[in-house]
Order: C-alpha cells, then structure tokens, then sequence
C-alpha cells in the first residue's frame, strides 16, 4: 500500500514543469557538470592518443634509440661516436634485437639539373627500414649489397622528390650531393601526422626531407671517417625493449670506461612514463569537474529545502490523507533525481556536440570514449542522489498537524 | 454492542520548554456505528487536540484508544498513516486541497496513497464528486471554484476511500451561511446513509444537526 516509484515520477514531472525558471537553472548547473567531465576527459584522450600515434610513427614502442649524452660533461674526451667496429661488437652482444641500425648525418644541399634543395642525407643500414617501421613504396630500399659496395645510391623522401623532380619520375635519374651523383632506387613512403594544433601542418613533414645512402658509401666516399653518432635497435616487443635497453646501458658503459657518454632512449619507456603522467592528469581533472558537479549538487539542495518549506503544507495535506513518511521521502528523491536526470542528459548531448566543434577547430576526431559518459552520468546521477536525500529527510520528518496548519 | 471509536483515559500534554501544558486529561468516550457526533467547547478547551489524536495524526500522551476494533494508542507511525488512508477521512476548515492539482486528482489523492490503479482511481473519483453534485467541474482547479465547491470538494476526498468514520473540524467556518448550510445538509445525508461523522465546531447552531453533542471544557468532557 504505497505509492509506485511511476506516480512519484509523474508527480515530480508535473512539479518540474510548475516551477519553469527555477526548473531551468538548476538544470543549468547540472548540465555544465556533466558537460565538463566528458568534454575535458575526452579532450585528455585526445591528446594521449595523437601523442601515441606520434609514437608509432616514430618506430613504435620496441624501438631503442642512442646518441651522445649532452647532460654528460665529457672532460676525459672520450669519444662520442662509434665505430664501426663497436658497431660490430654491440651487434653481436644482443642478438635477441631484432634490428641494429648505425646511421649518420648531415644537413646539405641536394640538387637536380637546376633544381636546389636542402635535405637531411643519413648514412644507414638496411635494418634502418625495420627500425623506423618506414620503408621505400616506390622503387627499392638499401639492401646488405649496396653496404657492402658503398654504393652511390640513394633513396629520397618525398618532399625532396616534389622539390627536385616536380612530376618527373625520379627512379633512376642521378641526383648531385657534395659534388658526388647518386642515383636515385627508390622514394620513401609519405610521411604524414597532423598536427595537433592550428592549421593542417604535417607533425612529420620534416622525415621527408630525408636522403638516405648506404653508411659505407658515407663513410669511405664522404666524411673518410667513421665516427658513428647515433645507433638506433628495435626489440622483439614492448616488453622486451625496457630489457634490452638496460642491456645497452652497461654495455656503452663498458665501452667508456664506465662514463655515461652515450643517452639511451627507449619509446615503451616513454610511453609508459606517458600513461602514468596522463592517468594523473585524468584523475585530477575528473575530481575538479566532481566539485563543480558537487557544487550544483548543494545549489540544488538548498533549492529542493526551500522547495519544501513552501510546500509544507502540501505535505501536511498529503500525510493527512494516508501518504506514509516514506512516500513522502521517495517523492522528493525522485523530484531531484529527475531533475539531474535531465541536466545529466542535456549535458552528455551538449557535451559530444562541443566535443565535435572542438574536433572539427583542431582537424582531428575527439571521441569521447563510452566509459567516459558513463563515468560523467553516473556521478551526476550519485550527486544527485546525496543532495536529494537532505532535502527529503526534511519533508518526510513534518509533524502533519504542525504542516498541516503552517502559512 | 462495541463502538467504532472507544477511548478510556486519554491524556495529551504538550511540552513547551520546562512547562508541561495539559490538553486532556483523562477523556473516557464511546462513538458507535453510524452516530453523528458534535464536538463542542470554547477555543483552547483541547477540542482540536482530541481530533487530532482521534484522527491518528497524534498519539495521545496515556490512555487507550481502539478504532474499528484496532488499538491505536500504540501503534507506529507507518502503521497510523495506513489507518488514516484507509479508516479515516478528513474535512478541514480551510479545505487543504492542495492548488496545482485539479479537482479530480486532488480526490484521487487518497487512491493513489492506497495503490489503487490510475483507471479505478480516476472512475471512483469521479464517482464521488457526482455525488456532491461537482461532476461537472472535474477539470477545475481549487482556486476556479467558490468556497462551498472546494469544501464538497474536500468531502469527496473524504469518502473516496469509504473510510469508517469522517472527521470535519468546523467545516463551515469560512463559508457564508448559504454555502455553510449546503454543506451540513450534506453531512446530514451522509449520516442518513449511515455514516459515522465526528464534527468539531464551536458554533452551536451547527452542532444542531448532530445526533450526539459532547462538549470540552478544559481538556475535559463537561
């Protein structure tokens, strides 16, 4: 013998609707709550997840990269560079790699016929291709042969081909870099990441400035010397790369008298560095959005007490004519619950059409995930719940007769 | 042969701060089926309170108090407002209908409480207020109506649940003397019908109509 959970909705609807403006602007306060947490902690995910695209694109989390320390102050002067020979040793102390690649190099001027363009030429070997997860898609990539001939050839990024060769095709054609022709076997894929900001810059447009030639042919045809800046290893997985990376460590240390000449880098490192300052990030954000939302919640409180001071009498009415303090309780609840339930609802939707504004403003899709929305609906809803309950403590403890004669 | 409403030894004392104020003291009264009672007294004399507390919207301080056979003196709050739902109805003297609900809701209300369904609930509504001669105002809302509307308003909300017994406390108080006539032809008829009425009122012209008049004088039955 109670009123149903439906009559006390009906009854909270139609006082929603009685009450227009205050409706509105509690409403108002919900909605920003809920809008705030799915569009700030989407926006986190959008960034975190163009900053691991990033990532891939650069070699993926397998991938391990060395060059000299710049931290360390090199006072006995060792030196910052491998050999070929180191190269050698090194390789054949981690054969668990599934790539080595020594590279070098140095920022010229590439031309063409008549055509002029600066460009990154790097020393490499075919593992380069492993490494960097990028290889030729047009023509071929270095291969051991060409290593062990020093051959004069060279494989071009696109934005060099676009600039020296225009439409032309470039495979086989000779192109003049530091008064020594290369020829031309094959073009790098395009690179291309957007950036995560104003206009529709490539984050990766520089990779394709790139000219890649054997190390040998580097060495023994360019500088004479083989001083060997970087060395780039990829590992057989994410989780082996963290291994492997402390493999490296002591072995460079062994190679410097125990100095740490060298800086090892690896990306699962970084990535994993990422995930924990990102989750902190997440976890703030969400509390300050869990305030915002809290500080509605009291707002709406002291409107739903106000709510039942004017209707003091109504309840007197209604406790007078059998409603038991628990209907009373359920009622209010319900008229809070409900008027979260639509705040929470409106804000889901305005915020996934922020979201998509944003989206359309950076150039790049922000999703916001679903156990983003249901993380930003279901603390409305739990606020809404706790500041509903006071409220409707209240009501349901009226003496009827003292309500029923209250003016 | 057993009253619908027997009560020995009802004392009601209001505390207020260090001072206790007695109300009743010591009410002994048999109400039997189908009897109109006036209660009578001057303002203060614990009239009101005895109504409250045999309306089950207070609980007496001492003494026993049995309606329809059940001892409600000691019975919990929850359970009191089951009795009020579906023993008991209330005519008031400001009608206490409540403004943003239409006539017909408003004598729906205690339906709703009982857990009739909405269908039932609307055709009985409707019934009653035919009865108090309103059938054709069911969309109004309280403030559209003149003051002997709202009150056989009120009288509907009071016996759409067939309560037992049906409590009016100066229910002609703010009515003109036509309007305040109709309404006690009213109760009369419901007494006719055999109904149990307890009225309270001050107004001894009123108290007329009553089969019983039991007058209070300083919380006690004079």
């Amino acid at each position: 013998m109670a009123i149903s959970i439906k009559e006390s909705i009906v009854a909270g609807v139609t006082d929603f609707w009685s009450r227009k403006i205050r409706s509105a602007v509690t409403i108002l306060g919900i909605l920003l709550g809920t809008m705030s947490i799915i569009v700030v902690l989407s926006l986190v995910n959008g960034i975190y997840s163009t900053t691991t695209a990033w990532m891939t694109e650069r070699g993926g989390l397998t991938k391990i990269a060395i060059d000299n320390n710049r931290e360390y102050d090199n006072a006995q002067n060792l030196p910052e560079y491998f050999t070929l020979q180191e190269i050698e040793l090194i390789k054949s102390l981690i054969p668990e790699a599934t790539a080595v690649n020594p590279q070098m190099s140095s920022w010229l001027s590439m031309s063409y016929r008549d055509k002029k363009e600066n460009g990154l030429l790097m020393g490499v070997y075919p593992d380069y291709a492993l490494v960097e997860e990028w290889t030729a898609d047009r023509g071929r990539f270095i291969n051991d042969f060409d290593v062990n001939q020093s051959a004069d050839v060279v494989v071009i990024g696109t934005k060099i081909r676009d600039e020296l060769f225009g439409s032309k095709n470039p495979l086989g054609q000779f192109i003049t870099i530091n008064d020594r022709r290369l020829q031309v076997i094959g073009i790098m894929e395009h690179k291309f990441l957007k950036n995560n900001g104003i206009g529709n810059a490539n984050a990766l447009g520089w990779m394709n400035r790139r000219a890649l030639i054997p190390l040998s042919t580097m060495i023994h045809k360019g500088t004479g010397q083989d001083h060997i800046e970087e060395l780039t290893v990829k590992a057989a997985s994410p989780e082996e790369a963290i291994d492997l990376k402390y493999k490296l460590e002591a072995i460079l240390l062994n190679l410097r008298a125990g100095q740490p000449v060298f800086r090892i880098e690896s990306n699962m490192e970084q990535a994993e560095e990422m995930q924990k300052n990102f989750q902190t990030m997440r976890i703030i954000i969400f509390f300050i959005s869990l305030v915002s939302l809290f500080v509605a919640g009291i707002v709406i409180s002291n409107i739903m007490l106000a709510t039942v001071q004017e209707r003091t009498r109504e309840i007197g009415i209604r406790l007078a004519v059998g409603a038991r303090r628990t209907d009373i309780f359920i009622q209010i609840v319900v008229q809070t619950i409900i008027i979260f339930i639509i705040g929470g609802f409106i804000g889901v939707v305005v915020g996934l059409s922020l979201l998509s504004v944003v989206s359309g403003y950076l150039g790049q899709p922000i999703i916001a995930a679903r156990w983003v929305i249901i993380t930003a609906v279901a603390s409305t809803l739990c606020v809404g719940a706790i500041t509903g309950i006071f409220p409707a403590l209240k009501a349901c403890n009226l003496d009827p007769i003292k309500a029923l004669h209250y003016e | 042969m057993n009253g619908i409403i027997e009560i020995s030894g009802i004392e009601k004392e209001y505390r207020m701060g260090k001072i206790t104020v007695p109300a009743l003291r010591g009410i002994d009264l048999t109400i039997m089926q189908g009897e109109f009672v006036a209660i009578m007294g001057p303002s203060g004399s614990g009239k009101s309170t005895l109504m409250h507390i045999l309306g089950c919207l207070d609980t007496p301080t001492s003494g026993d108090y049995f309606l329809d056979g059940e001892k409600i003196s000691a019975m919990k709050k929850s359970k009191l407002a089951a009795i009020r739902n579906s023993k008991i109805g209330f005519v008031f003297q400001t009608f206490n209908l409540l403004p943003h609900l239409n006539v017909q809701k408003n004598v729906e209300l205690p339906l709703m409480y009982s857990g009739v369904s909405p269908r039932k609930r609307a055709a009985r509504a409707r019934e009653v207020l035919s009865d108090v001669g309103l059938g054709d105002r069911l969309r109004h809302k309280p403030s559209e109506l003149s003051g002997g509307q709202r009150q056989r308003v009120a009288i509907a909300r009071a016996l759409v649940n067939n309560p037992a017994i049906i409590f009016a406390d100066e229910p002609t108080g703010n009515l003109d003397s036509v309007s305040g006539s109709d309404i006690l032809t009213i109760f009369s008829n419901l007494h006719a019908k055999g109904h149990t009425i307890v009225m309270v009122t001050h107004d001894s012209a009123v108290a007329t109509r009553a089969s019983t008049r039991v007058n209070i004088v300083d919380g006690l039955i004079g």
